[in-house]
Parts: C-alpha cells; sequence; structure tokens
C-alpha cells in the first residue's frame, strides 16, 4: 500500500480516526446491571386500542419451524386484535445468540427470544429479561405438569429463570438389521461400555481383503455426550455444585469419569471397532445411516430424520452408562424462552408471557413433540391425539420421555451452569479429539483442555464482577 | 489494493504539488486547493467510513477488553499482542503459512498447466477453458458442502472410489495430518476457475506474431511455452500470485464447513482464529479478536510487499 506522501493527507485520516473513536465511545449505552425486573399482572391487557405487538426470535426451521409457524398462527387467531407474535428465524442457537448480544447493544432486544442451554448463564448475566419465576409468582401459575427434569434444569438460586419450551436429551441408535444379522437381541442394545464393546465385536463386518465394510459402532465427538456420561455416572462437570451453588470455577471433565470414556473411545478406535468420525454431528448421521456404523449416539430430536434416512430398521435405546453400576440420569439439551423485560412496554411483557402460556398447554405440546420430536414439556402433551398417534407410528419414540422420567432430579442432572460453557464444551472436543489423532494420552489431553477452559471461566468471571 | 504502478511512473496530474508548482497568487492557491478538496471529499468520506473507522476501531478495540456483550470495558494495553507469543499461536501462523503454500503454488502452477495444454488442443479449446473455468463460478459454501461429501467421515464418496480400486482409506477430514490438505484441495479446486479465466485472457493477448518468429527459430512445445509463452505471462501470472496470496490468507468458508478448524486447531489458519475468538462460543473476545485481525493485516502487508519486491523485479510488462 502506498501511502501519500503528503502531510496533510495523513493529519486528515488521524482526524477521522480520533473522530471514530470518539463516536465509538459514545455507542456505550447502559448495557449491564441486574434491573429488578417484574412481571406485570394481566390488567396491563385491557383497554388495549390495538394490539400489542411480540417478536419472538427462534432457530426453528424447515420441518420443526413450519411446526412452529403454525402454533403462532393458532394463537394469533384465538387473540385477534389483543396479541400479535410474528416469529422471526434468526439462524442457529449460536447465531440468535450472536445477533440477541448486538440487540443488546443496540438497545433493540426482541420481547421473546428461544435461547440455547448453554446461554443460560449469559442470559442471567446480562440482565435484560425478566425472570420467568416471577410471572408465576404473579399469576399463581400452576407448574405441576410441567416435567421436572426441565424445571430443574433451568432453575437458578432457587428461581425458574426461563421457559423450558424445544428441550430434548440424547439416545442411543441402533441399526436392528445389523443386530439380528449378527445374532444380537435388537430389544436389549447394550447399555455400558463394556457392552458395547462386546456387541461392536460381533457386530464388525469385514470383507474378503479384510477392509472393514461395517462398524460396530461410530459416533461424533460432540461434547454435550461428555456431560451426559458424567451426569450418567453421578459425577459433576464443574465445581460449585455444577455452578447452582457457587460460581463455577474450574471443569472437571478431566476426571477418572471423562478419561475413562475417551480411553475406551480410543481403544475402540484403535482395535477397529470404531469408526472415528470428528466432531460434526451429520458425519455422525451419515456413518450411521450409509450403513457404515451399526451403534451411534444422537439427539431424540433426530429420530424421525434417521428412520427417514435409513434403509434399514432404526431401533433405540437408552444413552449408555460408563460403567453398569452408574445411577444414570440425563441432562436436558434444547433451548428456553426468555422474556425480555429492558427496554419493553408492559404491554409487550405481559403479551410474551400469554404466548408463552399457550405454547405450554398440552394441545400445543401435544402439536410440537408429534411434530419435531422434542420432548412434550407439559406430560399431559404426551396424552393429546397427535402424540399418541406419534407414538403408535414409532414406539422407539417414548424412550427419551421414559429415559427421562426415571431420571433423578439433583444437581448432576442439573447439568453445569456458566457463562463460558460453549468454550467448555469445544474444549472437551478438542481433548477429547487430541487423544484420537495424537500421541496425547486421554489423561493429558483432557486435563490440558480442563486446564485452558480453568483461564476462560476466570476472565469471564472477572468481566462479569466489574 | 496495491496495484503496479510502480513500473510506470507516469506523468501524474499537474495537481500533485511537485517541484514545478510555481507560487501564485496566494488567493488564487486557495480556491484550487478548496476546490480540490470539494472534488475529493466524496472518496475521503467513503475512505474514512469503511476503511479508516474501522481500522481504527479494531486498532482501539484491540487493547481493550470486553465485557459479555462484546462493549470494550477496560484498557488492557498491548496484552492481546503479548499473548500471541504462545506455542499455540504460532501454530496458527504455520498453519495459515502452510495452507497459503498449499494454495498458491499448485492452484498457479495447475491453471497454468491447464491453459498450456489447452494450448495445442485446437478443437474445443473454447469449450475446454469454460469448462475449466467453471469452478470460479461456484460459491464457496456451495463448493465446500460438494467436497464435504467427498470427504465425509462417516460415509466418504472418495473413500468409496478407492475401496473399489482395492486401496486404503483415507481419513481427510478427521487426521491432523491430512486435514489441512484435504482443505487445500478443495480451495485450490475452487480458484482454479479463476485462475484459467485470467491466464486465458493473457495468452489470448499474446501477439501471434512473437509465436510465430519463435516457430521459425525453431522452438516448439515446452521451449515454446516455458521460453516464450511464460515469460509473455509475466504480468498475469504475477496478478495471479499476489491475489491467489491474499485470497488464501483470508479464506473462512471451506475451513468453517469442512473442519471448523480442527481437529485440534489443525486446520485453525489466522482468519479461522479471529472468527472463533470474535462469534464462535458466544464469548464476543472482540479485543483479541482485533489483535489476531491486525497480526493478519501485518501478515498480508509483508506478504504483499515481499511480492512486489522480489517477484515483480523479474516480471517483463511488454
Amino acid at each position: 500500500m502506498r501511502l501519500s506522501p503528503q502531510g496533510r493527507g495523513i493529519g486528515a485520516a488521524a482526524l477521522f480516526m480520533s473522530l471514530g473513536l470518539v463516536l465509538s465511545a459514545c455507542g456505550n449505552g447502559d448495557t449491564g446491571g441486574e434491573g429488578d425486573l417484574t412481571a406485570p399482572g394481566p390488567e396491563v391487557l385491557d383497554d388495549l386500542d390495538e394490539a400489542v405487538q411480540v417478536e419472538f426470535w427462534h432457530s426453528m426451521d424447515a420441518a420443526n419451524g413450519q411446526v412452529l409457524d403454525q402454533l403462532i398462527d393458532d394463537f394469533n387467531a384465538e387473540n385477534e386484535g389483543r396479541i400479535e407474535v410474528t416469529g422471526s428465524f434468526q439462524g442457529e442457537y449460536d447465531d440468535a445468540l450472536a445477533n440477541h448480544r448486538a440487540a443488546i447493544q443496540q438497545g433493540d432486544t426482541a420481547e421473546l427470544i428461544m435461547i440455547f442451554d448453554l446461554g443460560t448463564q449469559f442470559m442471567i448475566d446480562s440482565g435484560q429479561t425478566v425472570p420467568a419465576q416471577s410471572f408465576i409468582d404473579e399469576d399463581g401459575y400452576d407448574t405441576g405438569d410441567i416435567e421436572d427434569a426441565l424445571l430443574n434444569y433451568f432453575t437458578v438460586d432457587d428461581e425458574l429463570r426461563s421457559f423450558p419450551f424445544n428441550n430434548s436429551t440424547p439416545l442411543m441408535y441402533i441399526n436392528r438389521d445389523a443386530f439380528e444379522e449378527a445374532g444380537l437381541d435388537p430389544d436389549d442394545p447394550p447399555s455400558d461400555l463394556a457392552s458395547i464393546r462386546e456387541a461392536a465385536e460381533e457386530l464388525t463386518v469385514t470383507d474378503d481383503d479384510g477392509e472393514i465394510v461395517q462398524y460396530g459402532f461410530g459416533a461424533p465427538l460432540y461434547g454435550w455426550y461428555i456431560e451426559q456420561f458424567m451426569a450418567r455416572a453421578a459425577a459433576p462437570y464443574c465445581d460449585g455444585a455444577n455452578g447452582r451453588s457457587d460460581r463455577a470455577t474450574e471443569v472437571l471433565f478431566d476426571g477418572p469419569e471423562g478419561v475413562e470414556l475417551v480411553e475406551w473411545w480410543e481403544a475402540m478406535i484403535e482395535d477397529d471397532l470404531a469408526l472415528q468420525i470428528g466432531r460434526n454431528v451429520d458425519d455422525g448421521m451419515a456413518a450411521f445411516t450409509s450403513g457404515r456404523a451399526a451403534m451411534t449416539l444422537e439427539s431424540t430430536g433426530a429420530l424421525s430424520n434417521y428412520i427417514e434416512a435409513s434403509d434399514f430398521e432404526v431401533g433405540a435405546g437408552y444413552f449408555p452408562l460408563i460403567g453398569a453400576d452408574d445411577p444414570g440420569g440425563s441432562i436436558i439439551g434444547g433451548a428456553s424462552l426468555w422474556i425480555n423485560g429492558e427496554g419493553h412496554t408492559d404491554e409487550e411483557v405481559r403479551g410474551s408471557w400469554e404466548f408463552v402460556q399457550y405454547l405450554l398447554t398440552p394441545e400445543a405440546q401435544s402439536t410440537w413433540h408429534a411434530g419435531t420430536g422434542y420432548l412434550a414439556v407439559n406430560t399431559e402433551g404426551y396424552g393429546g391425539p397427535e402424540a399418541v398417534e406419534r407414538a403408535e407410528e414409532f414406539p422407539q419414540f417414548e424412550l427419551a420421555a421414559e429415559q427421562l422420567a426415571e431420571s433423578e432430579v439433583n444437581e448432576n442432572t442439573a447439568g453445569c451452569m456458566m457463562g463460558v460453557m460453549s468454550e467448555a464444551r469445544a474444549a472437551a472436543e478438542e481433548g477429547w479429539e487430541a487423544t484420537l489423532t495424537s500421541d496425547a494420552t486421554p489423561e493429558e489431553a483432557m486435563s490440558e483442555a480442563a486446564d485452558r477452559v480453568g483461564g476462560t471461566i476466570e476472565e469471564y468471571n472477572a468481566s462479569v464482577d466489574e | 489494493m496495491p496495484e503496479p504502478t510502480s513500473t510506470r511512473p507516469g506523468p501524474g496530474p499537474s495537481e500533485r504539488g511537485g517541484p514545478h508548482g510555481r507560487p501564485r497568487h496566494s488567493r488564487e492557491r486557495s480556491r484550487e486547493a478548496r476546490l480540490a478538496w470539494a472534488f475529493l471529499a466524496p472518496s475521503v468520506l467513503v475512505f474514512a467510513v469503511f476503511l479508516v473507522y474501522p481500522l481504527g476501531r479494531t486498532v482501539y478495540l484491540s487493547m481493550h477488553g470486553n465485557d459479555i456483550i462484546g462493549e470494550p470495558n477496560r484498557f488492557v494495553g498491548l496484552s492481546h499482542f503479548a499473548e500471541m507469543a504462545s506455542p499455540a499461536y504460532m501454530q496458527v501462523l504455520v498453519t495459515t503459512l502452510l495452507f497459503t503454500l498449499g494454495v498458491v503454488v499448485p492452484g498457479v502452477v495447475g491453471a497454468l498447466a491447464v491453459v498450456l495444454l489447452l494450448e495445442g488442443v485446437i478443437r474445443g479449446q473454447k469449450f475446454f477453458r469454460g469448462a475449466f473455468a467453471l469452478p470460479f463460478a461456484f460459491s464457496v459454501a456451495s463448493a465446500s458442502v460438494v467436497f464435504v461429501v467427498f470427504f465425509s467421515p462417516g460415509n466418504s464418496v472418495l473413500n468409496g472410489v478407492l475401496y473399489r480400486l482395492g486401496l486404503d482409506q483415507v481419513p481427510w477430514l478427521t487426521s491432523q495430518e491430512i486435514a489441512l490438505w484435504s482443505v487445500c484441495i478443495t480451495t485450490v479446486w475452487m480458484n482454479l476457475g479463476y485462475g484459467v479465466l485470467v491466464l486465458a485472457a493473457g495468452i489470448g493477448s499474446i501477439q501471434r506474431e512473437i509465436n510465430e518468429a519463435a516457430r521459425i527459430d525453431g522452438a516448439t512445445g515446452p521451449r515454446l511455452a516455458w521460453n516464450v509463452t511464460v515469460p509473455l505471462l509475466g504480468p498475469q501470472l504475477f496478478f495471479l500470485i499476489v491475489i491467489s496470496t491474499i485470497n488464501a490468507l483470508q479464506s473462512f468458508g471451506q475451513i468453517h464447513i469442512l473442519t471448523m478448524g480442527g481437529p485440534v486447531g489443525s486446520t485453525t489458519t489466522l482468519v479461522y482464529s479471529v472468527y472463533q475468538d470474535a462469534f464462535a462460543f458466544g464469548t464476543s473476545d472482540f479485543g483479541r479478536a482485533s489483535a489476531q485481525a491486525l497480526v493478519l493485516l501485518v501478515v498480508v502487508l509483508v506478504c504483499t510487499a515481499i511480492q512486489f519486491g522480489v517477484i515483480e523485479r523479474k516480471v517483463h510488462y511488454s
């Protein structure tokens, strides 16, 4: 780049630059601050001149998005002239959170937003929303029918912070045809690491030249699974009782449970019983549905996709345990709904809450569960006509609800709560992957990854305290 | 964007304020200056808004820490830069360098080979040129998705072909040693079209007489190509090298779609590292990302300067 030799040009540039700095410095509105946001009563919606507009940011596209749009339309029809909800797809969970963050900066948040589980601590720390508990207390809303495990997951400091909505747990998927060919019982899939290995020995098929044509097992390196395995082994993922009693300061995935899992995984691949898939979940699906891997791990929400994409019979079992004697239990995945209070009128806040109440009805939940595969947040939803029909079609589908119902509700199954959960998950994946792709031992790789997260947690906590 | 004007220092506009400008009446001069600024104002404004301000903002952000929303809230001086003096970050630089070499060298050589070989094709030359230039029309995203199908660890099409040929399976995206080269292959394929387009245009502009003269002197085939055609393609080759280097340094889409920087950071280049800090994990660490972006700027400047200093001297402008 050739700079103009003229001093004047540089002077002008410097002027503009400093102008930019001044402008950007002015851009910092008041953004943080834990406000005392409380829920308004139903009376604010009396005597409206025109319908209250509620913008709803979500991350549901394709088939799931259509089901959600249907629910929105039904609600709007019921509330004509009173509340009008407009759905707005904001990209994947990560993107939606980034968009929301930008909206906070600009003081222009949507009334209602869907934020994934890992964003929970951030949502609390950014202090923009009205706690869900406040609506429940104001209205005396009965949460008796809402799934306990979900309430548990989104409760922090004894307060429900957001409303569970699109939630799932992972399962183990099996190729029933392959099980039968190998002489295994597809109705009794393996339930812990040792028995998966035994089954994989039977399920791995080589051709005449010794090339493997079917692996017994193959699942993507998805950090969510480590969280699940640890919860099922009754091990906390981070300190401070999973961040529920105190702010977490370190992650514990380098403990004996995490190391045992990664060690097992490495041996499976080295012994040619499992396919190394990498971190992409789509690749996991491709490996399973194409018949390359006979067992895999994936969310319940993927069941209908799996059934559709496979030309063999798909079976499912509970997500496995590390050791056969582990107590079990599942952590929730997925997202919840947050009602923004900062910068919104009482009417808008109340209107959002009315819509959320509608989404939590058994009728809406029956439609939602049957159409998407997500859990019915309101357990009465499983009894709805659509949900019943769905369960008849795919009996495997009831597994997710059963698995969750059998989970003990405690801090381990509540999952770790901290502001840098996304990074922790990515670091766990890296440690896991490093074991499989380099000479690093599981202990080294996992503890190095955990140490790295420690530094990030420290930074986050410092930036929140300020 | 630097332009290769240095070799042709033709007479500039008279208002450059050189030694020829005689002191005239000062009023007239100031009027001229005002007029000059009036004409310059639109471009200065655009330049300021889209180049100077973002650059200034990046410098500002690079010296600050963020709150959780991404607003700068504390001055940290040069500590983001100091953090980069770590082995992990050196790894990112090495990866960036390897990736750039792995893209630029095969890309330029490949495009040159295609164009030279097509010179010998009389029938259907246009068709083949068009066919080879076609990848240029693909967006990065769609081309990457196609290569995901080839490389997917779950069910790789390429491995299927290798299996039928009785060859070993290749862990295209799941090996730390191989993944980077898989991304390079994808990028080379995507860039090939543009290279062919540029070089084919260059070869078309070579005067027929030069080729004929060379032929009469007895030059044929490889010798004609290497001693006559390639030197005459100098300006286009140089342009292609500079542009594809900058493109390679800024590559993002194919890395994001194919490997997401993995396995274990083995395909994390500078740009991808910037993305990860700023956007990937919901951390909004714009400070660290900005510091890295400035490093990237310096890397691009240095590479381009070296290319202008070293290669351009050998370029023959006819």
